[in-house]
């Protein structure tokens, strides 16, 4: 049997592997180390560190985009740390990610979460009610994040417009 | 000894008892731990995932506070810790990266410049206090009590970029664990991840990732002590959630660190502790 991978899919391909940190795709060679060692893996059976790596070298875009799977990687770093062929499945994630991001895509909770970022400075509201807990406590008041900065800052390379356009 | 304290979002809104404890051991050691004006969340490990960039440069903006306050960053979460850590060594050896990461920091009046660095608390208690120093400090002991230490993942991974201890074998915390007199325990699932990242996205699993190491855990000691607040709340919730709870005691490591030091319940906000450490406390000696 003859396995044809279309332009487009190479295309993709090309495309993820252009991403920091994934440059390595191609040394896989499937020995599954990623997804023996894998938290999640051991719960979740749609989650397979070593198929994600073959679905990009196939360049099979729909599967890898479907549902949440980019967002099960819980970022252990076990899989770049244990791959004897260096080839880091956490970043080829990152990459899956930030193409999914570029062709509008996020899910909501991460839309929210980063919108948040912009907003409050902090991924929660940290404000006088938290403030007056924190003094109960003995705590000095939580320090006011300079929100117009950090909004400025994710807005001035694109990434807030980007997030604030997505769909899921 | 000084430092620039980033406590991070989730410290500073949900866990007063680590923050407390974490404040008060310092201060017992001699460490003076200054918050950082105008700071914000680190930028999560998430953005970084989603645009370098941008990750890279709200890391920075934190960054850039602490080196105009000319100290090293202390950080007691481990996400922070990598967010911060990673930022710092990648826009320190890449003057292209960090050329284009100050075009943007423009924007909010700061500048990176490469002038500090940035520890996880728990490496500066070890390797700037040292741990002869934090011995001679305790007052009391917790001689026979089995303590198990759960690192989390980015307070050790990437190696080449944390460079702080074996991830395959870190030590940091069971020494930490030693000088109050706790026996250190192995145990089988150590070195795994809470899952705390995919709360958001699959809660089940995270609580199943939990109890496996709660539940090991209680095979073999009897308490665990934890240093990101992330993987605290990780192993705190999912007993929580439990009918009948394992009701295994889960202590900041600071907490632990405080208690054999003298320091009361109070000063170390050990009644926030939600599964109670009444076990734990009994186990005082001295």
């Amino acid at each position: 049997m003859t396995i044809t991978v279309s332009r487009e899919a190479k295309e993709f391909r090309r495309k993820v592997m252009e991403t920091p940190g994934a440059e390595k795709l191609m040394r896989c060679y499937q020995c599954g180390t990623c997804t023996a060692d894998c938290p999640i893996a051991k719960r979740v059976p749609e989650f397979r560190p070593r198929q994600i790596a073959r679905l990009v070298m196939y360049g099979q875009k729909e599967r890898l985009m479907e549902g949440d799977l980019l967002y099960l990687c819980a970022g252990c770093y076990t899989c770049y740390e244990h791959c004897p062929q260096e080839v880091h499945v956490s970043e080829i994630v990152s990459a899956l990610r930030r193409i999914s991001l570029d062709e509008g895509h996020l899910l909501p909770g991460f839309k929210a979460l980063m919108e948040g970022v912009a907003e409050m400075g902090y991924i929660y509201e940290i404000d006088e009610f938290e403030n007056e807990m924190r003094e109960d406590d003995g705590l000095p008041p939580a320090p006011v994040p300079d929100t117009d900065g950090i909004e400025a800052v994710m807005r001035a390379t694109g990434f807030l417009g980007k997030v604030e356009a997505s769909t899921r | 000894m000084k430092y620039a304290f980033f406590v991070g979002c989730t410290t500073l809104s949900r866990l007063p008892g680590y923050e407390k404890s974490a404040r008060k051991v310092a201060e017992k050691l001699g460490v003076e731990l200054l918050d950082m004006p105008g700071s914000g969340c680190c930028g999560t490990t998430y953005l970084e995932t989603l645009d370098h960039k941008t990750g890279l440069a709200v890391a920075a903006r934190n960054i850039a506070i602490a080196e105009e306050m000319g100290l090293d960053v202390v950080t007691i979460c481990n996400g922070c810790t990598e967010v911060l850590t990673k930022a710092n060594r990648e826009l320190k050896e890449n003057p292209k990266l960090r050329a284009e990461v100050n075009d943007v920091l423009a924007e909010a009046g700061k500048e990176f410049k490469g002038t500090v660095e940035v520890k996880h608390y728990v490496r500066m208690l070890k390797e700037d206090v040292g741990l002869d120093a934090i011995q001679e400090k305790m007052e009391k002991s917790f001689r026979g009590l089995k303590v198990a230490s759960h690192y989390g993942c980015h307070m050790l991974k990437p190696k080449e970029i944390l460079m702080s201890d074996d991830p395959e074998n870190p030590t940091v915390l069971d020494d930490l664990v030693a000088t109050t007199g706790a026996e250190p325990i192995d145990y089988p699932n150590k070195l795994e991840c809470c899952a705390g990242p995919v709360m958001g996205v699959r809660e089940n699993v995270t609580w199943s990732v939990g109890l496996d190491k709660v539940k090991t855990v209680k095979q073999y000691g009897d308490a665990l002590v934890t240093a990101c607040p992330f993987c605290y709340l990780t192993y705190e919730r999912c007993q929580l959630m439990q009918e009948e709870s394992p009701n295994l005691p889960v202590l900041h490591i600071p907490q632990l660190l405080g208690l054999a030091m003298g320091l009361d319940t109070d000063e170390l906000g050990i009644g926030h502790n939600k599964v109670p450490s009444t076990v734990v406390l009994e186990r005082l000696e001295g």
